[in-house]
């Protein structure tokens, strides 16, 4: 699963520690998931995308190949 | 700086939460050692000597609900770390002691120490502890 964590995040000027304060989570979390390494449950991604004011779809893609078309590939 | 400054508060309130754990840490390690104290070393009676062997029961059953509430208290992601690190070392000790009893079989090794299963545990848990989380940095 891809995610534009990180260009959110330098959007709003924001550490991975700020972030993870924001939607109370460490910051290991927000490493991991950011990277790719980690994809988050559904409570976990709503809390990430609502944090940046965003839909779940907006945050992540799902590059599972059986999901339909891909958004924001450009 | 307002940054660095909300990156350092989040920091000390991480570490200042870990010092009642290790306050009650120090506490049944102490009261512990004192058991193994009263046992090995002193003249007791057959009830002060069970009195003695159980001393360390209510700070360690402490620290168990203290983990606990801890665990319960982790994030999905830390939840999934500490499995993978749980299951790491409940797998390996169950592989070293299978290993340990075929030695023992063959005389290799003399009769295995109890405390030593723990001690196993808690090395592998660690090894899947750092494992887990150098892998999903």
């Amino acid at each position: 699963m891809k995610n534009r964590i990180r260009v959110l995040r330098a959007e709003k000027d924001w550490t991975q520690a700020q972030l993870a304060s924001h939607i109370g989570v460490s910051r290991q979390a927000v490493i991991a998931v950011e990277n790719g390494k980690y994809d988050p449950a559904l409570p976990l991604a709503f809390k990430i995308a609502r944090a940046f004011g965003k839909n779940v779809e907006e945050v992540f893609l799902w590059e599972g190949g059986d999901g339909g078309p891909p958004s924001w590939s450009s | 700086m307002d940054r660095v400054h909300s990156d350092q508060q989040l920091g000390i309130r991480q570490s200042r939460s870990y010092l009642p754990f290790l306050l009650v840490l120090i506490i049944a390690s102490a009261i512990d050692l004192t058991a193994y104290y009263l046992l090995d070393r002193v003249s007791l009676s057959q009830p002060a000597r069970i009195g003695a062997a159980l001393l360390p029961l209510p700070g360690n059953l402490t620290l168990l609900l203290m983990i606990l509430r801890r665990i319960r208290r982790l994030d999905e992601f830390q939840k999934h770390v500490q499995l993978e690190a749980v299951a790491a070392g409940f797998l390996a000790t169950g592989v070293a002691v299978f290993i340990y009893g075929y030695l023992q079989k063959a005389h290799a090794v003399g009769a295995l120490n109890m405390g030593l299963v723990w001690v196993f545990m808690v090395i592998f848990y660690a090894a899947g502890y750092f494992a887990a989380v150098s892998h999903y940095k």
